[in-house]
């Protein structure tokens, strides 16, 4: 495969025992756009052990940021996890994606909808001026099983608008919602069920999602993107390429 | 699972493919492209990304055949990392149904595929 550069680890951020955000080291040569993943991992008994991970970190910014899940016995995050500032990971030369803006038409909302750590490319695309031009509003929708795991909540919630480049503008357009399916009594909405009951505008004041005008990204299980596709298709929702822009576009989180 | 490439790439040869795949795992041959199953990572990125719909995951039926195909054709073919031009005529086979029987060839692609001189 496409060539693999070594990165420093700069700094751990463990949310809980499931979830961490790590960044490293950014080559000056390393290219990538906002909502893209990479393959990410280290050395294990010789061999290159990777893995896809979605880049949280905005294109512009001198170090990658990485946001995943702690998988016990799990082949890299087992090892992954235990990371500290100094250790060398290997970076894959060849960031790629479908969670692309110009993969999607022209819009007035856009919506940004994860569980878990499919938030990950969504982190870095609300930090790009681009999106706010784009788009009228730009809607995170965040899908979890338990509180805990509502990582980066302060930053949506608030962080984001100290951002030098897109602070102002993310007050004025971004809106986060949250939701915890678990944890909650009664228990909170899936993604799903908040998009088709029409409950995720209502809770923002936003107009009803509709095909002619709002553009959607996902990023998360199967079992949601399989819902989300069906659901959207009926709707009259296309699905966008870099071949054919369109009206959504998805991508998996990878699991480690 | 894997993603595999169907006789719909016979002749077209487009090549978006191989330029989003984060992993490298398409192969040549004179006239198709193959995935290696053990090296795709089942990311996705590649489907809706061919321009003749040729890509499907394995996990679709009736892909078992093409999965043998990429398989097979994975170990003989040239590894391909970077998009090249596409054939003249990709479009007017674009569709064409009966691929692989009237114009598979086993031949691999790229320099090692050329014509001898």
């Amino acid at each position: 495969m496409a060539g693999l550069r070594e990165e420093t680890v700069t700094s751990i951020h463990h949310w809980n025992d499931r979830l961490f955000t790590f960044r490293t080291t950014r080559d000056s040569g390393f290219r990538f756009e906002s909502g893209q993943f990479v393959m990410l991992g280290l050395e294990v008994q010789g061999r290159p052990l990777l893995r896809a991970y979605s880049i949280a970190s905005p294109s512009y910014q001198d170090e990658l940021e990485f946001f995943s899940i702690k998988v016990e016995n799990g082949p890299l995050t087992s090892i992954l996890k235990d990371i500290a500032p100094g250790d060398r990971l290997l970076v894959g030369q060849k960031p790629t994606g479908t969670l692309l803006l110009d993969n999607l038409l022209p819009g007035r909302n856009l919506y940004l909808l994860a569980t878990g750590t499919g938030l990950a490319p969504f982190v870095a695309l609300v930090q790009e001026p681009e999106v706010y031009e784009r788009f009228d509003r730009v809607v995170v929708a965040h899908g979890c099983r338990f509180r805990s795991e509502l990582a980066y909540a302060e930053f949506f919630g608030g962080k984001v608008h100290g951002n030098e480049l897109v602070g102002e503008q993310a007050r004025d357009k971004l809106l986060y919602h949250a939701s915890v399916t678990r944890e909650s009594e009664p228990a909170g909405p899936r993604l799903t069920e908040l998009l088709t009951s029409g409950r995720l505008e209502a809770d923002l004041g936003l107009a009803t999602i509709d095909p002619e005008h709002d553009r959607l990204m996902l990023c998360g299980n199967m079992a949601m993107l399989d819902d989300m596709r069906t659901i959207l298709s009926a709707r009259g929702f296309s699905e966008g390429s870099q071949a054919e822009a369109g009206g959504f576009v998805y991508e998996k989180a990878f699991v480690g | 699972m894997t993603y595999v490439v169907t006789e719909a790439c016979i002749r077209c040869k487009y090549m978006d493919c191989v330029g989003v795949c984060p992993v490298d795992c398409f192969y040549e041959g004179e006239n198709m492209l193959v995935i290696h199953p053990d090296e795709c990572i089942d990311c996705g990125v590649c489907e809706p990304e061919c321009p003749a719909d040729a890509i499907r995951a394995d996990t679709v039926p009736e892909m078992s055949r093409w999965l043998t195909l990429n398989a097979d054709m994975a170990r003989l073919w040239t590894n391909i990392s970077q998009s090249k031009d596409p054939p003249p005529d990709a479009d007017d086979w674009k569709g064409i149904d009966g691929k692989y029987d009237n114009f598979f060839t086993p031949s691999p692609g790229g320099a090692a595929g050329m014509p001898e001189v």
